[in-house]
């Protein structure tokens, strides 16, 4: 575990930001921080940072409590980013890296390698403020990992990127992970997350409710659903307990929904059906992190 | 303190890049130049000579006689500038003024009923205006002239009308002790302009402060910041940075206005040489040659070495240190604060609302200027110079005078400890509220 979270609790005033908050993260891993507004994602994320203090508990970095110096350990794109308007860009990412601790020399190496990767070479010289704001995120996401952070934390990083940009990203962030850093991810993207993490925390109202692999999440969430597509249209009766829940035209086939009863196997289902109809494709049909995601909510509101 | 460094550098540099900076560095001093300057080219231009015909029907201005050359004294005297030629009478002048487009007007005065002497005469004037010299020189020959009448027709010598116009007691303010001048105007001028100056400096800084602190708010690169930097690295080194600024340009300033001083001087000595000269001239021809009128010149002059003595008398080695104190402590004391108050704001426009509270103390002070000056050592000088957020200016009004050390102490002593207490409160507001921002901007 590079990163452990041990039942912190942060208040504001009267209003509890976090309230026993723990989880894990595992290194080498893309984990996923997922949330609704205001659930207490983006204080989490500034614990992590030391901008904040916990009131109570703990967060251990490689088994040992956050010091001031793991700061540079940990790369940190916040939702809310800026830069300078008026200072350039290759001067204003000097600095930033700078002030993590990496020489000047460096910066500029590592810099240069980054900025010919993305193909931003020539926005070295320009004012922030005539990049667009896609522009800016790309130089905000180089300033993020170019000291070479082992956590690097994103909050919301494809709000703003077009498609071509958002898959650079993804593109870059699993190479990062494959490189042997450790991301977390915050983001209401559903489907990136499915993509990209290996585990999440969902936050709700302040406490953790859903925690741990996605594969093991999306599996206890299954509901024992089948889609079956068969060619042919006559009838077809459904064994003892199966029900078909939805049957639908797709042209030369059909689509169907079948529930399998409890202690029922999919096994079962198969056998019963390939007498009566040519089956084409056959697949249980798995709670996507959407799903999961509202349904998760809605149920701790209620 | 290596991160701090880093700040303090950007603060500085991306300062000192704009372009604004330099606008500002080369401005003023060449504003300073001209302002030095253009009088002293005004003055050495030759003006066009005005030409003013008296038509005196009084006959106290030697009008009545134009061959009566001994009595020189009681006729118009021409100038560099203004040259006076006699008519005989009123429709005479308008004659040749309507004949000579040169005559820049006509004075006259009229008939006298009986011995009385007169006291209206008009300038007539076509079209033009008589420039404002012709019009002085006119008014001050005319006075010159009736007043030597005057003497002569009650029998008084100059001498004894100068003894009478010129006496003038010197009121002195002496320490009992050491029997020193107090130079009381001197100091008090001094005080004044060291309070104001350093009202400028913190409230211009300072300003500078919160909108730095703004900006990083308002575009949000501050979350970015402070993963890396603590809060108070951050609002420190935008304090120190800033002030670093403000001393590079006043430096500037002076190096540049000394310079381009210098290079006008340069560039054309005679200008400078001709126009002091001139100037002297000017003054022999028009005030004649009385003993009268160099009494009055010399009376005005006599000022001047006194000032001078009055400056020589002030114990700068004990100002100047006090000043880079109360300069450095008091904007410390305020940058922090306006840096908090920077924090607080979400947006340009609250800083005028956040920085009110702030300058209180020292608008209060400013307003009670005349208060202080009267009496730089009463009770309401001496609580306001104690106070550490008034001390920086009441003192500087008071150090001129000499303080007390056991109050100069006090007062250093509380601003010294009042410091880091406000810095503390400052970082302290500063962390908590740089991140947040309120709800109704969101909506």
């Amino acid at each position: 575990m590079i990163l452990e979270v041990q039942h912190i609790e942060k208040n504001f005033g009267k209003y509890r930001a976090l309230d026993d908050v723990s989880l894990n993260i595992a290194e080498g891993s893309v984990f996923g921080l997922l949330g609704p507004n205001g659930a207490g994602k983006t204080t989490l994320i500034r614990l992590i940072n030391k901008i904040y203090e916990p009131d109570k508990g703990t967060i251990l970095l490689d088994g040992h409590p956050l010091s001031d110096s793991d700061v540079t350990q940990i790369g940190y794109l916040p939702e809310e980013r800026g830069l300078y308007k008026k200072m350039r860009v290759g001067e204003q990412a000097l600095y930033l890296a700078q002030l993590k601790g990496l020489s000047r020399k460096e910066t500029t190496r590592r810099l240069k390698q980054w900025f010919e990767r993305l193909e931003i070479m020539e926005w070295w010289n320009r004012p922030v403020e005539s990049l667009s704001k896609g522009m800016q995120q790309k130089v905000q996401f180089v300033v993020t990992v170019l000291h070479e952070p082992r956590l690097m934390i994103f909050d919301e990083p494809f709000s703003g990127f077009d498609p071509v940009n958002t898959a650079m990203l993804k593109r870059e962030i699993m190479t990062l992970r494959d490189g042997g850093a450790t991301i977390v991810l915050s983001t209401h993207n559903m489907s990136s997350v499915e993509e990209l993490c290996d585990s999440i925390a969902l936050i709700n109202t302040s406490k953790v409710v859903l925690h741990g692999n996605v594969r093991d999440i999306r599996q206890s969430y299954r509901s024992n659903r089948y889609e079956v597509v068969v060619a042919g249209d006559g009838d077809i009766t459904m064994p003892e307990g199966y029900r078909l829940l939805a049957d639908k035209d797709l042209g030369n086939e059909r689509q169907l929904h079948i529930a399998v009863p409890e202690g029922g196997d999919s096994g079962e289902l198969l056998g019963a059906l390939l007498p009566q109809c040519r089956v084409v494709s056959f697949r249980e049909v798995l709670p996507t992190m959407n799903d999961i995601f509202i349904k998760t909510v809605t149920h701790t509101k209620s | 303190m290596k991160k701090t460094l880093l700040v303090i550098r950007r603060e500085y540099m991306t300062r000192v890049r704009k372009r604004s900076f330099w606008v500002m560095t080369i401005l003023v001093p060449l504003m300073l130049a001209v302002l030095y300057a253009v009088p002293i080219y005004l003055a050495m231009k030759p003006l066009e000579k005005a030409v003013v015909l008296v038509a005196d029907e009084s006959g106290l201005f030697g009008g009545l006689d134009p061959s009566e050359m001994q009595l020189d004294e009681s006729r118009f005297a021409s100038t560099p500038e203004v040259e006076y030629r006699y008519a005989a009478t009123y429709d005479y002048a308008v004659r040749q003024m309507n004949e000579d487009d040169n005559i820049t007007a006509i004075l006259y005065i009229q008939r006298r009923a009986s011995d009385a002497i007169p006291t209206d005469a008009c300038l007539y004037y076509k079209r033009d205006l008589p420039p404002s010299n012709v019009r002085l020189d006119v008014d001050k020959q005319l006075t010159h002239i009736l007043r030597n009448r005057l003497l002569m027709a009650h029998d008084i010598s100059g001498d004894e009308y100068n003894l009478i116009t010129n006496t003038k007691i010197n009121l002195r303010t002496q320490d009992l002790e050491t029997g020193r001048d107090a130079f009381l105007e001197v100091k008090t001028g001094l005080g004044i302009i060291l309070a104001i100056l350093i009202y400028m400096v913190i409230f211009a800084f300072g300003s500078q402060v919160m909108r730095g602190v703004v900006e990083e708010k308002t575009n949000r690169i501050v979350e970015v910041i402070v993963c890396s930097v603590k809060p108070f690295q951050l609002m420190m080194g935008k304090v120190v940075g800033i002030v670093l600024v403000g001393l590079t340009q006043c430096a500037l300033w002076m190096a540049l206005t000394g310079i381009a001083l210098t290079a006008i001087q340069a560039s054309n000595p005679d200008m400078f040489r001709h126009a002091t000269e001139k100037h002297n001239i000017t003054e022999i021809a028009t005030k004649g040659s009385e003993a009268t009128n160099q009494m009055e010149a010399s009376a005005e002059l006599a000022d001047i070495p006194r000032i001078v003595e009055g400056i020589s008398a002030i114990d700068f080695g004990t100002i100047v240190p006090v000043f880079l104190f109360y300069f450095l402590f008091g904007y410390l004391l305020y940058g922090t604060l306006f840096a908090a108050a920077g924090a607080l704001c979400d947006n340009d426009t609250d800083t005028q609302l956040f920085s009110l509270p702030l300058t209180v103390p020292l608008l209060a002070t400013i307003l009670l200027l005349p208060a202080l000056t009267n009496a730089p050592s009463g009770t309401l000088s001496q609580v306001l110079s104690i106070v550490p957020f008034t001390a920086p200016m009441a003192m500087m009004l008071r150090v001129p005078f000499g303080v007390p050390l056991t109050q100069l102490y006090w007062s250093m002593g509380l601003l010294v400890v009042t410091c880091p207490l406000c810095t503390w409160l400052a970082s302290r507001i500063y962390r908590r509220t740089i991140l947040r921002y309120s709800r109704r901007k969101k909506r």
